[in-house]
């Protein structure tokens, strides 16, 4: 056999691509380029995921005392950005000095996204609470409001989930699950829902006649009412327990999904495990704005109430005063410091910042960092908070 | 609020971070912009559920080691940076369909390779060793045309590197049929072309052998916290060193002086910024877009019209509930191709089933909890191969029927069962890297890497390609073509380039 050689390739060749490259580049026109937002991908790309939209208040209905759902409707040509069920918008909202954010689930269905340009969105008066009450009692016919791009995790997916997904609703926790329902009912979602919707009393039940009438025209959606306090004709009574899951859930694999109140995650912490359930069945709607730190067994001792908080963006440092029961976004906000937040639940990034002196601390729970993260002093300020005085990196918003 | 900079790196992708840190650790003022609010591009990570997964990087090849270092492995130390390497030192298993199909694996090593390939093929021995052999004939060769500033003398290189001259302008298939490798030996050889993103019958044999090679020689690297590892790495090498990096800093306009050279850039929110050097980490058709025109060569934009868009993906990423050990699964990296042959299988690419498959526990186990693991699926596109009626409507739905047909196809050919285990799942496409990267189309891998327009023939022109004054490009759109290593060089090439050139008046 013959040593393999390059003997029959011509090296001259190599002398030639220098010019033949130049001669095939001076031959080509110089057409100017498409712009970006006109290529396929990125098209799409933008109409999913705008920095923000600005829409107007066009409808408001009252749900129950002290819960009113608002239709927000694009005001420009562009259309409103589609969504899955079970995702949420972040709202902006100034109030006096305190620039904030909050996520809010979309009540509505995808379809009346896609159709008629418009979300709704669903809000509780919380005693104490500072956005909900704000927005129930500024938002009116007309205003507008910027949101966000629709978020969130929180969706039916196919190739994760069982056929069935168990809804464990609780409260205001309605919203994501009256999106899911409608969905299905449109058939953009392919799955069955069995909604086991927990509430004090019948007064507390929100979009019954909504989910009544999906109901009646869609077997793939059923709705059970659970109330603790109360007695309703065909409703069960007591608590989302582990009895009644297993009692209205289908045979074989079935996914649960759960939105609701603290009390419920806390009792829900009692009643799962007893199913049995891979962990790839359960998934959890974000916590949101996470409180008292002081309560967890984990928090140090001997920490000061108020410390302070040197907030520097793109070089320029600020001192603010802050609260250690307050989350470090929280303070920035409080401050008038326009600050970047979607989740607020620790678990997106957006808000994502750089500790560069000074300690805090992070509920292990909602602790969504990335690995690399912890090594370069990375932190989530909205589920992060101050144990001293420290000096803190945030980005533009 | 400082305007004023020495050098203004745009772009906080791989090339990005290592051109701001060689900059900044050279002293120049440095502030590098990033739309995003994180650094890497796509050297990221992002988490689901309990599982944290890495992008996009499958392997990192000419990192080496401690003890045998090479070019990666040394731009990271010379910056400063702390690594956690982990190695994978089988280049890979690759399973092709069909009557004349093969399930073959392949050990790193050049022996081993060998060893590997003359029992799938026997008789290839002799050409994929003579293969082989030209990476050091090229290394020498290369070492001289870098010596010479790319201008070398032709009689030097036709006496004493014509091996290399001819590996630099004929395609990877020419040389090995030139060298006599039997067809089946080259297809196996070929499997990698996924990651340049051409066919082996156009893209250049010289680049594709440095990158088999690497490969080979070393095996591949991987940082144990995923990309995002890397590129906090790099930040901190630049903060360390003074340099500014700012989030959220979406550049909008390039800015020019009236004799058409470029002295700074403008956010979004309207900040303008100035520097005696401008770096820009994001490709050139993005950067004439956000010009006047009348500063954009006539050249240049001749240039971008004669290029394609390089390659990008359909990634599905899987956390699963079980380990890898319950599946079967042994090997980090599986080819899986409906075609032997390069060209037909991008060819065919939306009809068949090619994609590169990885288990990421298989080279850190603890990369994912106990009990659990992760998949990545990559499947290779042209940008202009989505749907035409695809819409924000259908977008959804279009990308998990995609990833069903691929999750199956894994599960019908290597054996392993997944779908029942899945408990996180994540589906990206062009339009997911449209819009991490706002790159054309969603492109990944910059400009093709066709043979006329090869690294070669880049680095010959990569001083007349680009003529505005002040400004420099690198990256995976520029001289070395796409990847990560390609990425880094660049940007430490330009890096030192800029301080030369501010300093040295060179
Ligand atoms: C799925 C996948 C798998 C891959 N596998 C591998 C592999 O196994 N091995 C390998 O070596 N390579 C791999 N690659 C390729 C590799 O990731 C890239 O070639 C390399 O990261 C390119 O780096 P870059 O410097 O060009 O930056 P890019 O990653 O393109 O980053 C550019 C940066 O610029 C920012 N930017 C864009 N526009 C603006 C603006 N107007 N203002 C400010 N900032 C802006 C972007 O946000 C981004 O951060 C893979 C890529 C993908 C996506
Ligand atoms: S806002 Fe989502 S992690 Fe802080």
């Amino acid at each position: 056999m013959k040593k393999p050689s390059l003997r029959t390739l011509n090296p001259a060749k190599f002398l030639k691509a220098g010019p033949n490259r130049e001669a095939r580049i001076m031959a080509t026109e110089a057409k100017p380029l498409p712009k970006l937002n006109e290529y396929p991908a990125n098209k799409i790309a933008i109409a999913l995921h705008p920095k923000k939209q600005v829409v107007k208040v066009t409808n408001i209905v009252e749900r129950a005392s002290g819960v009113k759902s608002y239709t927000l409707k694009a005001t420009t040509d562009t259309p409103i950005a589609y969504f899955s069920a079970g995702q949420y918008i972040v709202v902006n909202l100034q109030i006096g000095d305190y620039l904030l954010t909050r996520p809010y689930s979309i009540s509505s269905s995808p379809k009346q996204a896609q159709v008629d340009n418009e979300y709704e969105l669903t809000v509780k008066r919380v005693d104490g609470g500072l956005a909900s009450n704000y927005i129930l009692d500024n938002w009116t016919i007309g205003t507008e409001v910027t949101i966000s791009a629709p978020a969130g995790n929180f969706t039916y997916e196919p190739l994760r989930d069982a056929k069935t997904v168990v809804g464990l609703a609780g409260g205001s926790g309605i919203t994501p699950f009256v999106s899911l329902a409608k969905a299905i009912a449109d058939g953009d979602e392919d799955a069955n829902l069995m909604l086991l919707y927990g509430c004090a009393t019948k007064n507390d039940m929100l979009f019954k006649d909504e989910l009544d009438a999906i109901c009646e025209k869609c077997d793939k959606v059923k709705v059970v009412y659970v109330l603790s306090n109360d007695k309703l004709e065909g409703a069960e009574e007591g608590f989302l327990s582990a009895e009644l899951i297993k009692k209205y859930a289908p045979e074989g694999d079935y996914s649960v999904f759960i939105c609701g109140p603290q009390g419920m995650y806390n009792y829900l912490d009692t009643q799962l495990p007893l199913l049995g359930l891979r962990k790839k069945f359960i998934r959890h709607e974000l916590f949101g704005e996470y409180r008292n730190p002081q309560a967890n067994a984990d928090y140090p001792e001997c920490v000061e109430k108020s410390v302070k908080i040197t907030v520097v963006c793109r070089g320029d440092a600020t001192t603010i005063e802050a609260d250690t029961n307050d989350t470090i976004l929280v303070s920035i906000e409080k401050a008038g410091i326009p600050a970047p937040a979607r989740c607020r639940s620790g678990s997106c990034g957006w808000c994502r910042a750089k500790l560069t002196s000074g300690d805090v601390y992070i509920p292990k729970d909602v602790d969504g960092r990335k690995l690399a993260d912890y090594d370069y002093g990375y932190i989530h300020p909205c589920c992060s908070f101050p144990l001293s005085d420290i000096t803190i990196e945030i980005f533009k918003k | 609020m400082r305007t004023q900079f020495d050098v203004i790196v745009v772009g906080a992708g791989n090339g990005g971070l290592a051109a701001a840190a060689t900059t900044a650790r050279a002293g120049l003022s440095t502030l590098l912009l990033e739309k995003h609010n994180v650094p890497g591009g796509s050297a990221s990570t992002f988490r689901r559920g309990r599982f944290e997964f890495e992008p996009s990087l499958h392997e990192l090849c000419s990192v080496g080691t401690k003890e045998n270092p090479q070019k990666i492995y040394n731009i990271f130390k010379e910056l400063g940076c702390e690594i956690d390497w982990r190695y994978e030192y089988n280049t890979f298993r690759a399973i092709c369909d069909g009557e004349d199909g093969y399930d073959v694996k392949l050990r790193a090593g050049f022996d081993n390779f060998c060893d590997d390939m003359e029992k799938a093929v026997p008789g290839s021995r002799e050409s994929v060793k003579a293969f082989f052999d030209l990476v050091k004939k090229n290394d020498e060769a290369l070492a001289y045309v870098y010596e010479k500033k790319g201008n070398p003398n032709p009689l030097v290189m036709l006496f004493k590197h014509a091996d290399f001259l001819k590996s630099a302008s004929h395609s990877t298939e020419e040389v090995e049929i030139a060298l006599g490798m039997p067809e089946k030996a080259r297809n196996i050889m070929n499997t990698y072309w996924g990651y340049l993103g051409v066919p082996t019958d156009d893209l250049n044999a010289m680049h594709y052998l440095s990158m088999v090679g690497s490969y080979v020689d070393d095996g591949a690297a991987m940082p144990y916290k995923r990309s995002h590892e890397l590129s906090l790495a790099l930040e901190k090498s630049i903060t360390d060193a003074g340099g500014e990096v700012w989030y959220n800093a979406q550049v909008s306009k390039f800015l020019y002086k009236e004799d058409g050279s470029c002295c700074g850039v403008q956010l979004q929110d309207g900040t303008e910024l100035y520097a005696k050097e401008i770096i820009s980490n994001i490709i050139p058709n993005n950067v004439y877009g956000m010009s006047d025109p009348k500063f954009v060569p006539e050249k240049e934009l001749k240039l971008a019209n004669a290029r394609t868009l390089g390659m990008t993906f359909v990634t599905i990423y899987v956390g699963l509930d079980c380990s890898k050990e319950e599946l079967g699964i042994e090997d980090y990296t599986i080819f899986k191709m409906p075609f032997p042959n390069p060209r037909e299988q991008f060819n065919r690419r939306e009809e068949g089933t090619y994609y590169v498959f990885n288990c990421l526990n298989e080279v850190i186990p603890d990369a994912s909890p106990k009990g659990t693991c992760m998949l990545f699926f990559t499947v290779p596109l042209m940008p202009g191969d989505l749907p035409e009626n695809l819409t924000q409507y259908n977008y959804k739905k279009w990308k998990n029927e995609l990833a069903e047909v691929y999750i199956k196809d894994c599960e019908k050919s290597m054996g392993f069962d997944i779908m029942s285990h899945i408990e996180e799942i994540s589906v990206a496409t062009p339009v997911s890297f449209a819009r991490y990267l706002g790159t054309p189309n969603g492109e990944v891998y910059g400009y093709q890497n066709e043979n006329w327009d090869s690294v070669i023939n880049r680095s010959q022109a990569q001083f007349t390609d680009f003529t505005v004054p002040h400004l420099h490009y690198c990256g995976g759109h520029s001289v070395m073509g796409d990847g990560f290593s390609s990425a880094y060089i660049t940007g430490h090439d330009t890096g030192i380039r800029v301080v030369n050139s501010i300093k040295g008046g060179k």
